[in-house]
């Protein structure tokens, strides 16, 4: 489960790309743990994210927000955008000492600012070391960097292709584009500010 | 996962959601190609048929492991994690996952929406095993493992295709250079894709023990990546 690792991209964009989620250890913390994770995302949308989600309902494109925080269980998640954000709900998260462990997902410079800001440290990290194998058979990059923010892989290529399509035809806008690849992605780490400004890009070419 | 030929009213709505790209026009119907659909379910999630003619199956095994490692929705049975591996460095300041001197090297075949054939996470998984690596115990891939000394896959699955699926293992920082070796050497051997990950317990610096041999290996660290932060309670207390 390295869902939220693995996003492509080059550094201005994933400048604007960060992922938290927040979970239990099974057999080890998990007894009562849902109300804890609610209460992650309590703090997380005080904070403005771009979307949040719960592996056991879905996310705030295919579900209200309320209705997402509600059915907060296993994991859930939540996307920003800039480091400020970040840094708020850690702040405000080792004040609320849920006991839930709590992972970033970002440029590593980066997230450490954001922990420098919250007085938090690294404990451990999972790094990228690239894909491997047969990488012809992969779409091209700048697609990537749209798919890859669903770990799961369930936003398609080929649907990335069709809003590019759409968005030169002038029949959607960006943004429409990106919330139609959101909720695909259950979990909810899809970054759509991102994706629309990616795609954007692509249109445009 | 199959489409009601007599509902389809070929309108390909449906066609660019499937992230195999297994789903194309027959004739005047919209058809899945069975052999290529992991049964991920995006399909009919999406609920953009406006005739509903997708229609969910359930599998017996051994077309079950399909969906499995392919639905996200899915918990899997043995680890109780959704998904398609276990908890890894994600909750590791409580579990004490990755040591000191250890490393998590996790392979996972088919990412990104390449797609994987068991047979082919056999040949890394079996890459690894003989590198001496020790697979996660809790891992969904080392469950379908008749012998975790050699990482060789019950038969009946070899055939059967995924969206992905994580080979997850544990070793010391010193084999790093054989592990890699060996998946240099696998990689060249499939069919498909796989992405990389190290998993480490971070030293007071920020700095990895294992960036060192990596960097002697010339495979380079990606700029992000995923980091606990230790807020999770109780503490695992690592003894000297």
């Amino acid at each position: 489960m390295t869902h939220t690792l693995h996003r492509r991209g080059t550094r201005e964009s994933l400048s604007e790309d960060y992922v938290m989620l927040c979970l239990p250890a099974v057999g080890v913390n998990n007894e009562g743990h849902a109300p804890k994770l609610k209460k992650f995302l309590e703090i997380a949308t005080k904070y403005d994210p771009v979307n949040i989600g719960t592996i056991k309902l879905g996310n705030m494109y295919s579900h209200s927000k309320e209705e997402v925080v509600k059915a907060a269980e296993a994991v859930v998640h939540a996307v920003f955008v800039n480091q400020g954000q970040v840094a708020d709900v850690l702040k405000d998260l080792e004040k609320a000492d849920l006991g839930m462990s709590v992972v970033v997902s970002g440029i590593f410079e980066k997230v450490d600012e954001c922990l420098k800001k919250a007085g938090l440290k690294h404990h451990t990290a999972n790094f990228s070391l690239g894909i491997w194998g047969k990488t012809e058979r992969l779409p091209s990059n700048e697609i990537l960097e749209v798919t890859t923010m669903c770990g799961h892989a369930m936003v398609a290529a080929n649907l990335v292709r069709e809003m590019v399509k759409e968005i030169k035809a002038g029949t959607k806008t960006p943004e429409d584009a990106a919330k139609v690849l959101a909720p695909q992605c259950a979990c909810g780490i899809f970054n759509p500010a991102r994706a629309a400004k990616l795609m954007a890009a692509m249109a445009a070419k | 996962m199959k489409i009601d030929p007599e509902l389809c009213i070929a309108c390909e709505a449906c066609l660019p959601y499937c992230p195999m790209a297994a789903i194309s026009m027959k004739g005047d119907v919209a058809t899945i190609d069975v052999d290529e659909c992991v049964e991920c379910g995006v399909c009919f999630r999406a609920g953009v048929c406006p005739v509903d003619a997708f229609v969910e199956e359930v599998h017996e095994w051994p077309r079950s492991v399909r969906a499995a490692f392919s639905n996200p929705l899915t918990v899997h049975k043995e680890t109780r994690v959704p998904g398609r591996g276990t908890e890894e460095a994600k909750t590791t300041d409580v579990t004490g996952r990755f040591k000191r001197g250890f490393v998590g090297i996790t392979a996972e075949m088919g990412r990104p929406g390449v797609g994987v054939r068991f047979y082919d996470v056999e040949k890394v998984a079996q890459a690894m095993a003989k590198m001496g690596v020790e697979f996660a115990h809790d891992n969904p891939v080392t469950f379908l493992m008749v012998d975790k000394s050699t990482g060789k896959l019950k038969s009946e699955i070899l055939n059967e295709k995924a969206c992905s699926a994580m080979i997850e293992s544990i070793t010391t920082v010193e084999n790093i250079p054989a592990v890699i070796k060996a998946l240099r050497e696998a990689a060249a051997q499939i069919e498909t894709v796989f992405t990389l990950t190290i998993s480490t317990k971070l030293e007071a610096d920020g700095s990895a023990l294992c960036e060192k041999p990596l960097k002697k290996l010339n495979v380079p660290l990606y700029l992000n990546g995923k980091v606990n932060v230790g807020l999770g309670r109780p503490l695992f207390k690592e003894e000297s």
